[in-house]
């Protein structure tokens, strides 16, 4: 868990470039096949089910959205 | 200059809204999930709807049907058949681990609406329900999602779910917490609350990374009524229902990350961390790759690769348990690792009409495989 958030701050603390996108740049991250299953949700729900139903893990997929602020 | 700067500006943002912005369509999805040649087939028709009220609103609702018919493996009496409620004192002999059939409907139905403030932060609110012949689920979710800057490119989000669950138990031999009077099903509830805290980066204008941390804790009834335990299996066999803890609490962290590496090819992976109290500890790695073919056609294909240890009061032996208090033959609670690879192929037929097919092969090795086919419908309006 520490090595990950470790790792996670790295990630982003190194990036000081980032975030430097205007509002209309953000055609390409809008896409469908930048989310997974192209964004259909209903192949997410069925997929996180089976995982669900056969592991003893879950969580972790968010209770709602998203936020790369296409909309 | 100045002002064709501005107008070009505009009009480029204009551009953006109209392609980035809102979508109403209706989803239909035909899954048939087949596990080991028949072990357990489900099929399942599903309807979404997505509907957006503006700029400000955003309504989806879905519903659907499991159609479930199978069997789950598990310790049984075989002097009186397979099957879960074939419980009791018997001989080593009698003492079988197989399939106990089962047949069940499952309906479900979603909700939830966006509300973008003027900010242009978010507000998602949801409900779930679900119910089986002998379990019932209700749900209420809540996100609040922030923009730190003007331009949208970092989000922090706030989300929180409770869930409200009724399981049915029969009182198979009159045994544990049932009802040995009347003999009938008892309810016994579940109580779920998940929380997760994210953090959105928009790192350039093809890549994208997601942070977040959860949490989550289950009070009630947590053990399956249909999955046995074998106790004194080397003095006087005796099979029973298994018993899982009364809580769990639960954490973990996610790390999602989305590229577009040229204009016709995504990439996305995501890492996520599990831990609870009953010590179970899983990692899971998971990628996907779209690819649009041309204006038509997209594929895409994903592997993913997860692993657990085994919960504290785990064992698949017959001989093992004795008196103790928590005891479990549950495979699902096992130390096991699975790999999933699937594909998939989307055609549109116009701007407004897609239609998409799929397979999805998950394995657990030296214990069952399944396989799953997807095709559906994406009418936009």
């Amino acid at each position: 868990m520490h090595y990950f958030m470790i790792a996670a701050i790295l990630f982003l603390g190194g990036c000081s470039h980032i975030g430097n996108v205007k509002p209309w740049e953000k055609g390409t991250l809008a896409k469908e096949s930048m989310q997974n299953n192209r964004g259909n949700r209903l192949l997410t729900k069925f997929e996180k089910h089976v995982y669900f139903s056969k592991e003893a893990s879950k969580g972790g997929g968010g209770v709602a959205g998203g936020g790369c602020g296409c909309n | 200059m100045q002002l064709k700067t501005r107008l070009s500006y505009i009009a480029a943002s204009l551009l953006c809204v109209m392609h980035l912005g809102a979508e109403n369509y209706v989803n239909v999805q035909f899954i048939g999930y087949d596990e080991d040649s028949g072990r357990t087939t489900v099929l399942t028709p599903q309807v979404e709807v997505n509907y957006d009220y503006g700029a400000d609103y955003t309504v989806n609702m879905s519903f659907g049907v499991d159609g479930i018919s199978g069997a789950s493996p598990t310790f049984y009496d075989a002097a009186s058949g397979a099957s879960a409620g074939s419980r009791g004192t018997t001989t080593q002999q009698n003492v079988r681990y197989g399939d106990v059939s089962y047949d069940d409907v499952r309906k479900f139905v979603a909700a939830s609406v966006v509300k973008r403030l003027e900010s242009r932060d978010e507000v998602t609110v949801g409900l779930n329900y679900s119910s089986e012949s002998d379990y019932y689920a209700g749900e209420i979710s809540a996100e609040y999602l922030h923009y730190l800057d003007s331009s949208k490119n970092s989000a922090v989000s706030l989300g929180a779910a409770y869930q409200k669950n009724a399981v049915l138990v029969h009182c198979y031999n009159g045994e544990s917490q049932c009802d040995a009077a009347s003999g009938s099903s008892q309810r016994f509830d579940i109580d779920v609350i998940n929380a997760e805290l994210g953090f959105t980066q928009v790192i350039d204008k093809n890549s994208l990374v997601k942070v977040s941390l959860f949490g989550g804790r289950e009070e009630g009834f947590l053990s399956n009524p249909y999955m046995n335990v074998v106790r004194n299996y080397n003095t006087l066999p005796h099979i029973t229902e298994e018993r899982k803890p009364d809580t769990r609490t639960s954490y973990g962290a996610t790390l999602w990350y989305a590229r577009s590496v040229t204009e016709k090819l995504a990439l996305i992976g995501d890492y996520r961390y599990y831990h609870d109290d009953w010590e179970i500890d899983s990692h899971t790695v998971n990628l996907e790759a779209n690819y649009n073919l041309n204006s038509r056609w997209g594929v895409g294909a994903g592997v993913r690769y997860y692993t657990q240890s085994a919960a504290k009061f785990y064992s698949g032996k017959k001989e093992f348990f004795t008196g103790q208090k928590y005891a479990s033959s549950d495979r699902r609670m096992s130390d096991f690792d699975s790999f999933t690879y699937k594909f998939s192929a989307e055609y549109a037929f116009s701007k407004v009409l897609q239609l998409n097919t799929g397979v999805t092969y998950y394995n657990q090795p030296d214990w069952f495989d399944a396989i799953y086919y997807t095709i559906g419908v994406k009418r936009s309006f």
